[in-house]
Formats: C-alpha cells, sequence, structure tokens
C-alpha cells in the first residue's frame, strides 16, 4: 500500500466485519432475546433474581470470584434410554421383544428405531433423554448453558480459568450452610483447596443470650471460632451466597433439552 | 531537517526530539511493568499458602490477578508500543516528532489513567469484565490520551519524506487505528450503565480480548520487529510481498477468534472463531516465512542486546499463535478450554512476545535519545536472560499444567510442582524488568540532575554589566 | 561497545528497506485449500446463525428431533396437524372461525363443556341448521369432517381443540371416540336443534 489511506482501508474493512459478526449481530441477536419457556413444564426461564441475589452478584463481582471459576457448562451431546410407558394389548409379545433389545446409551435414531418396533408389538414407549459431556460427568449440572441462563445478569461473568468448580448450576447442587462454610474455611471442606478464605465477610463475635441464628454450625475444629464466639455472616456474605444459590442451569430447555425428571407426587 | 546537515546530525537531531515525550511513556511504563509482575508474582504465591495470603481483602487472588494483568498491558505494553512507535515514525519520516507536547500531556493522563484503574481493582471497583476490569473513569482517561497519541503519531506519519510506506508503517498504523475502534466498542456496549442484555456482553467482551490481546499486540510487536531486525542485520525485509500478505490475512482472520468452544452462545459464533482458527494458520506461516528470512543466516553476534530481544519475541509470537491455533481445533479445545493452559498462551503473547520486544526496542531507543550510554549495561543482558528463562518457565509450566488439568477432567488442580516452577518463572520475570526500570531511572535522574545543574548555573551566575540595568 | 551495537551505530542513518519478491502461489493454494474446509466445517456445525442452536447440535433439524416429548406433547403435535389439515380452512387456524359463516372454537361452551360426548357427534356426523355459540346464532351446513380420519387422530383433534386458545377442557383418548363410533347406527347429519339434546 502506497498511503496511509491505503491502510485506514484495510483496517476498515477487516476491522468491521469481525465488528459486523462479533458485536453488532450479537447485539442485535442475543441482545433482543426475552424469557423462554422450560420444555413439559411450560415455565417461564429465567425467573428474575431476588434483591439479595443481585446484590450478591455485584459482590461477585467485586471480589474477582471470575478469575477462578466459569459458570459456564458445557456438553458434548446426548444419550438415549428407551422406557416402556405402556405394555398395550400384547405384552407378552411386547416384554419378549424388550428381551432381545439395547434399551439404554442409545442414539436418538437408535431410540426412535426401538421405539418403532415397540409400537408395532403395541406397546408405548418412552424416550428418556439425556445431556452427556465433561462437566456432566463432573455432576457439575445436567445440562449445558445457554444464553437464556443469562438474561438477567449485568455483568455476565462467564469466566476463563477453573482453577475451582463451575458454579453455573451450584445453587442446585449446594446449599446456604456449605457456601457459607466454603467462603469462610475453604480448606474445611477440600483440604486440598487454594481458595483464599474470605473471614472478611464474616464477623466473630460474642455469643449472646442466644446463639445467633445465622451463625455457622459444625465447623471443625481449626476453623472454629474460640469458645463463647460463634461466626456470623455479614449482610455481604448472605447476599453473596443467595447469588451462589440463584444459580441453576437445571431445567429442560429448546437450545438444550433433555427429559426432566418425573415430579415427586 | 536542514539540508546542510549531516545524516548523523539528523539522526541525532530526530532522537532529541523525542526525547521528553519518549521519557514519560517509558517511565511509566517501566513501573508499571515492575508493579505488575511483582503483583503477579504475589498472585502466583497465593496458590501456595492460600491461608496465609488471605489476611487482607483488597489483595485477594481475585483482586491481585485481575490488577496485575491489566498493569501488564495497559500499564507497560501499550504506553511502550506507543513510545517505540512514535520514535519509528520520526525515523521513517526522517523528520522530527510532531505534536510533543501532546504526548507529553497524553502520557502523563494515561499514566493517571492506569492509576486510577489500579486502585479502582483494589478497592473492589472491577467491572467484572476480563481485560476490561478497570471502571469507566479510567477507561475515559485511557482512551482520551491514546487518541492525543495517536494524532502526534499520524502528524509526524503524514510530513515523511519517503512518501512510499515501509512494512511496519501499515503495522503500526493499523494498530493505532484498532485500539479506539475496539475500546470505544467495548465501552459502549458493555462499560456502561446499559450494556447490551445477556450473554451478548460476554460475546463482546471475547472480541475485544482477541483484538487487544492477539490482534493488537501482534500488529504492534510485528510492526516493531519488522523496523528493528533488518536495521540490525543490516540486511533488507523479505518481503515486501509477504508483509503485505501477512498483514492482510492477520487483520482478515485474526479479528474473529476468541470465542471459546463451549460457550453458552448459539453454535455459529464458537463455529465462525473455529473457522477463522484454522483459516488463522495462513498469516502464521507467513510471519514465520518472514521471520526465517531475516534471521537465517543473520551473522549478527548477540548476547543480550536488543537483536536477541526481538529475535526472541518473534520466534515466541509464531509458537504462542500456534498455541491459540491448537487451543481452537474442536478435539484440542476440549480438553484445554478453561485450564491453565490458555493462561500460558496469554501470558506468552504479553510477556514472550511483547514484552520482550519492547524491552529490547527501549534498550535501543533510550541511548540515543538521551545521547548517553546506559548506565547498567550488564543489567541489559542479565534481563535478556532471566526473562528467557522466566518466560519458558512459567510457560511451559502452566501450559502442561493446563493439559494435564484438562485430561484429568479438572480432577486435579494446577499440580504443587507446576506452581512452584511457574512461581519461580514470575520471579525470574520480576527481577529481569527491575533492570529496565533502574536503567531509565537514573538516566532520567541524571538528565534531570544535569538540567538542574545547568539551569542553577545560569542563574547564579554573574550577570554581564550590558544586563544589569543602571 | 559490542559488536552488534558497532555495527547498529553504523545503521543509525539507514531505515530499513524490503525486497519485492512475490508471494509464492503455494501459500494462496493452501488458504483456499484450509477456506474450503473451514467452510465445511461451519457448515456442518453452526445451525446457519440459528438463535437456538447450540453446540453439539449442527443444525435446527438435529435440535427438533432431540426434543423430549411427552405423550401429551405428541398428542398434540398430531392433532394441531391434522386440525390445519381438515378444521382450519373453515373455523381459521386461530380458532376464532369466520364472522357470518363459521363459528368460533375459542371459548365456545359446546367445545368447553365438560363432558366431551357431544362435541365429538359433530365432526363424526356434521350439522346442519341454527345452533347458539357464544350468545350468537350461526346458521351453517358442516360436513362430517372427521368421520374418515382414525380414532387416534381424530381424538388428538378434539384434544388439541379443548386445549389451545384458551380453551382448557379434558382431553379425548382414541378409545372414547372409539366407544362413540360405536354409538353412531346410521350416521346422519344433526339438525341445529336437536344438538343440545345430545348428552354431555
Amino acid at each position: 500500500m502506497k498511503s496511509g489511506f491505503g491502510v485506514f482501508f484495510a483496517v476498515a474493512v477487516t476491522l468491521s466485519l469481525s465488528w459486523l459478526g462479533f458485536v453488532v449481530a450479537p447485539a442485535v441477536q442475543l441482545g433482543s432475546a426475552k424469557q423462554t419457556t422450560v420444555l413439559i413444564s411450560g415455565d417461564t426461564w429465567p425467573q428474575q433474581r431476588t434483591g439479595e441475589a443481585t446484590l450478591g452478584q455485584q459482590i461477585y463481582r467485586a471480589n474477582g470470584c471470575v478469575a477462578c471459576h466459569t459458570t459456564q457448562m458445557r456438553q458434548d451431546g446426548i444419550i438415549c434410554d428407551v422406557v416402556l410407558a405402556k405394555p398395550g394389548k400384547n405384552p407378552v409379545a411386547v416384554t419378549n421383544l424388550l428381551s432381545t433389545l439395547k434399551l439404554s446409551g442409545l442414539t436418538k435414531d437408535q431410540a426412535d428405531e426401538v421405539s418403532q418396533q415397540i409400537s408395532d408389538k403395541g406397546g408405548t414407549a418412552e424416550t428418556h433423554i439425556s445431556a452427556t459431556g465433561p462437566d456432566i460427568k463432573n455432576d457439575w449440572g445436567v445440562r449445558r448453558s445457554v444464553a437464556a441462563d443469562f438474561l438477567y445478569d449485568a455483568p455476565v461473568q462467564l469466566g476463563n480459568l477453573r482453577a475451582g468448580p463451575d458454579l453455573a448450576n451450584i445453587g442446585a447442587r449446594s446449599a446456604s450452610s456449605l457456601l457459607m462454610q466454603h467462603l469462610y474455611a475453604p480448606r474445611s471442606i477440600n483440604q486440598a483447596s487454594t481458595m483464599p478464605s474470605y473471614k472478611f465477610l464474616f464477623d466473630v463475635q460474642k455469643i449472646g443470650d442466644a446463639p445467633s441464628p445465622d451463625a455457622l454450625k459444625d465447623l471443625p475444629k481449626d476453623a472454629a471460632p474460640a469458645d463463647g464466639f460463634e461466626v456470623v455472616p455479614k449482610p455481604e456474605a448472605k447476599q453473596l451466597v443467595a447469588y451462589l444459590l440463584s444459580l441453576h442451569a437445571d431445567v429442560p430447555l429448546y437450545e438444550a433439552p433433555f427429559t426432566p425428571a418425573a415430579p415427586k407426587p | 531537517m536542514n539540508p546542510a546537515d549531516t545524516n548523523q546530525d539528523c539522526s541525532a537531531k530526530i532522537d532529541a526530539s523525542c526525547r521528553v515525550p519518549l521519557l514519560v511513556l517509558f517511565n511509566g511504563a517501566a513501573l508499571w511493568l515492575v508493579l505488575g509482575l511483582a503483583l503477579s508474582l504475589f498472585a502466583s504465591l497465593t496458590f501456595h499458602a492460600p491461608e496465609q495470603f488471605s489476611c487482607c481483602p483488597y489483595m485477594t487472588y481475585g483482586h491481585a490477578v485481575a490488577a496485575a494483568s491489566d498493569l501488564l498491558v495497559y500499564g507497560f505494553v501499550i504506553p511502550a508500543a506507543l513510545g517505540v512507535m512514535l520514535w519509528i515514525f520520526a525515523r521513517l519520516s526522517q523528520d522530527k516528532l510532531e505534536l510533543p507536547l501532546v504526548v507529553f500531556l497524553a502520557g502523563h493522563l494515561w499514566h493517571l489513567g492506569v492509576f486510577v484503574g489500579t486502585v479502582g481493582i483494589l478497592t473492589g471497583h472491577s467491572t467484572g469484565y476480563q481485560w476490561l476490569e478497570y471502571p469507566r473513569a479510567a477507561d475515559a482517561l485511557l482512551g482520551v490520551a491514546f487518541v492525543l497519541i495517536a494524532i502526534s503519531a499520524f502528524a509526524t506519519f503524514g510530513l515523511r519524506k519517503e512518501r512510499e510506506l515501509y512494512p511496519s508503517h501499515w503495522f503500526l498504523l493499523a494498530a493505532l487505528l484498532v485500539f479506539p475502534w475496539i475500546y470505544s466498542s467495548a465501552n459502549v456496549f458493555i462499560v456502561t450503565n446499559h450494556p447490551v442484555r445477556g450473554v451478548g456482553q460476554a460475546v463482546i467482551n471475547w472480541w475485544f480480548a482477541n483484538n487487544l490481546i492477539f490482534v493488537w499486540l501482534a500488529l504492534a510487536g510485528l510492526g516493531i520487529a519488522f523496523y528493528f531486525l533488518p536495521k540490525i542485520a543490516n540486511r533488507p525485509l523479505h518481503s515486501r510481498f509477504w508483509a503485505l500478505f501477512a498483514f492482510w490475512t492477520l487483520l482478515l482472520f485474526g479479528t474473529w477468534l476468541g470465542i471459546p468452544a463451549g460457550a453458552p452462545v448459539p453454535a455459529w459464533l464458537p463455529a465462525a472463531s473455529q473457522f477463522a482458527s484454522l483459516l488463522m494458520i495462513v498469516p502464521i506461516v507467513a510471519t514465520a516465512v518472514i521471520l526465517k528470512n531475516i534471521l537465517w543466516g543473520a551473522n549478527v553476534k548477540c548476547f543480550g542486546g536488543t537483536y536477541c530481544y526481538i529475535r526472541f519475541g518473534s520466534v515466541m509470537f509464531v509458537v504462542s499463535a500456534l498455541m491459540l491455533v491448537a487451543a481452537g481445533c474442536p478435539d484440542f479445545s476440549r480438553t484445554v478450554e478453561f485450564t491453565w493452559f490458555g493462561t500460558a498462551q496469554a501470558q506468552l503473547q504479553i510477556l514472550g512476545f511483547a514484552t520482550m520486544i519492547l524491552a529490547g526496542a527501549i534498550y535501543e531507543i533510550i541511548p540515543r535519545t538521551m545521547g548517553t550510554a546506559l548506565p547498567f549495561e550488564k543489567f541489559k543482558t542479565l534481563q535478556f536472560f532471566a526473562s528467557v528463562l522466566g518466560v519458558l518457565l512459567l510457560v511451559i509450566s502452566l501450559a502442561v499444567a493446563g493439559i494435564a488439568q484438562g485430561k484429568s477432567n479438572f480432577a486435579s488442580g494446577a499440580g504443587k510442582i507446576a506452581l512452584m516452577v511457574s512461581t519461580t518463572g514470575w520471579l525470574f520475570l520480576l527481577l529481569g524488568s527491575l533492570s529496565l526500570l533502574l536503567n531509565i531511572l537514573v538516566m532520567t535522574m541524571k538528565w534531570k540532575l544535569g538540567l538542574a545543574k545547568s539551569a542553577w548555573a545560569a542563574i547564579t551566575a554573574p550577570l554581564a554589566d550590558s544586563e544589569v540595568k543602571s | 561497545m559490542s559488536e552488534e551495537n558497532q555495527s547498529s551505530s553504523q545503521l543509525s542513518n539507514a531505515e530499513p528497506t524490503a525486497t519485492r519478491s512475490t508471494v509464492p502461489m503455494w501459500i494462496i493454494v493452501v488458504t483456499l485449500l484450509l477456506a474450503f474446509f473451514g467452510f465445511v466445517y461451519f457448515d456442518k456445525h453452526s445451525g446457519w446463525f440459528d438463535a437456538t442452536v447450540y453446540a453439539p447440535y449442527g443444525t435446527a433439524d438435529q435440535l427438533a428431533n432431540s426434543q423430549p416429548v411427552s405423550d401429551a406433547a405428541k398428542m398434540l403435535i398430531v392433532g394441531r396437524k391434522n386440525f390445519e389439515t381438515f378444521c382450519g380452512a373453515c373455523h381459521g387456524m386461530d380458532g376464532m372461525g369466520k364472522v357470518g359463516q363459521f363459528p368460533p372454537l375459542a371459548g365456545s361452551e359446546i367445545v368447553n363443556a365438560k363432558g366431551f360426548h357431544r362435541l365429538c357427534f359433530i365432526p363424526l356426523e356434521g350439522l346442519n341448521g341454527t345452533i347458539k355459540v357464544k350468545g350468537q346464532e350461526w346458521s351453517l351446513n358442516m360436513a362430517a369432517m372427521g368421520a374418515a380420519l382414525p380414532d387416534a387422530d381424530l381424538a388428538a383433534v378434539i384434544t388439541y381443540i379443548r386445549s389451545s386458545w384458551g380453551n382448557k377442557a379434558s382431553e379425548v383418548s382414541a378409545d372414547d371416540i372409539k366407544a362413540i363410533r360405536a354409538e353412531i347406527k346410521t350416521p346422519a347429519q344433526i339438525q341445529g336443534p336437536s344438538l343440545m339434546s345430545i348428552p354431555e
């Protein structure tokens, strides 16, 4: 190129292409996203966070939790199991058929074929779909994260490094007391943890007339306070835990389908 | 330049015109480099004794690592690159630097922005977006400062005598245009009170991060390398058209990388990034061909000199870019995504490629602009070897740790040994960076002292009769 | 001064230059090949910009095929398909009917009746004459549009009608249709005034 204008042209053309593709198009496509419906149950998703949880999101941001934790689950594929729903008019034939078929660990096409074979014999089969992937294998969640999970987040902190576990579904697999204890003394739960202890989110105070209902219970010896003292979470800790408990990615959506577990009677 | 000036005088005049603006930029940059590496070392140490390092709420790992990363890029790499760019433009234009006062002011503005940003992160005002953690006030300062410096660069460029552009011109001009575009876009779309809704913020964040850490650093670093390497090796760059090809393909394909394969976004976004990753092989090959042609058979004896720095940095660009492409391959990305491998690649790009090239360039430029030799020449050599050792220890240990982490499906963390090696790497890098700071500070102090002395002498000199009113 | 410093200070006046060798063909070929394979990958894995397609699904069809379908949902899908084929033209795809011609199904008390018995007779036998729907009188002639449909399909259509557009009434099974069909000895179009004498 012989002139500065040529360089300007090169940059303008190439950068505007990626700007259109990765800034404008997502701003339009993802920025105009609305609530979606959960499969089968028809509930709306996502639900708005409580005030505590919204404040907790800012505590998460201010403390830089995103430096070690991701909140994005991945998925490799789906796996299907075929289950007999109704034996139909010919239960014996259907039972005989079932004993010859592979019923679990199928692809969707294989599952459809097996379903058809069962239908032909008069029975009704149901296909149960589950998501598979390394993150799901780690019991971190039941499906991948999708855009709908982050609709009300500001800022969206997906994270880049897993020095600690993924938190996309932490609300479904943890409880308030466990999270509080983990924040106060991570090594009391996982010896090998390199997470800093966020003791400054808690107060160690003298037990008054009665122990505070919020006090952390059953702390192991090296994390427990002295006799007559209790560890009480500050409002920031409660907000952070409320936020963590609000992190769910456990409902089936059109974009990330799976057969939900039957509701308990 | 006066046509009566000899070539030597002309160069000296050009160098001298850059002195004050470059000192502002380089002094601050060297200080931020030391602070950034010190914070990174501290952050790395917290992994070895997490309980002991949990004392101070301001210095938790989450704060330290964000502040440190931003200090390295916004504190050191960008102002240093801008300073080197200004000098290269002045040299290629065969004319003095234009608007030095603007750069002087803008340099201070930039460093103020970095200071405000760092304090903001450490006090809990981080925005939460990677590579954009500085609060908005700091972003505004940085944006304005960059544009002011770019104005000076464009003015210097516009007054060039030789009208045909040298390849470094393309790369460096592109860098001056790319940063304001991506920075303002990122600030308008996400670092604002009404960001794009939902996960669109993350996509734009990834676009910005890739265009800053990969594309911008590549443009600045390669532009500087393509200037110094042929100059020192006394051979022409081979060739103009290879460089043009590398330039266009870097911009065309490199700007589309950055979306992780497992991201919670519709499939077309990671697929587009993976498509671009595949095509990215082409500019990497083109750059490798250009570098091979300069470096192979160059016959430059170098022991920790500028040529060593820039040669090492350029080769590290090819390595880190290959790591980035590998991390974009569908199967390999499944293993190394969200592991220390990504950190290793980013640090190789920042510390192994950009910092080394910039340090070498600064060591070459500063003595010329000051007109004196480096006060601690040996430290320059020490810094080279310490930095090379530090980069290799840091990157290799984290890359291996990342692959192991991925293969074990996050059952293990980084592993004690890998962390210890990486901490040692940070230590070597920090020790090396002290040399740059020491050299620049001492030269600046000596010069200022000299100015003060001559000013004092002029003030206290007896007045001539003609100057005294009778 | 080291050798390198000597040589660089000797060069301080000469700015670097570049040769003009052209770029060889092989790199262009490599670029085009990579672009081709990359495009094939994009075609297979991108879902072509569909906002609902996420990896591991590559296309919208793959995603649609992987939805877990409960029996109830399956029935509604079949019911909707058949409704739109056989009933929608007159009663409207939105169940609102056509003013002056075909009565609405949305909010109709005949459709929403607690029992489905009377409602099922209409598609099985047809209707002729005047009936009252939502306070309005409709004079019409409807053929037995559902008489030719298999039991399961007609059950699905009736279920779909009874649960769409705000209607909230119970579902109908294939066996129910079979039983009602058995009641009809000789099919004859229902006369308008005698519709309400059929038990619900």
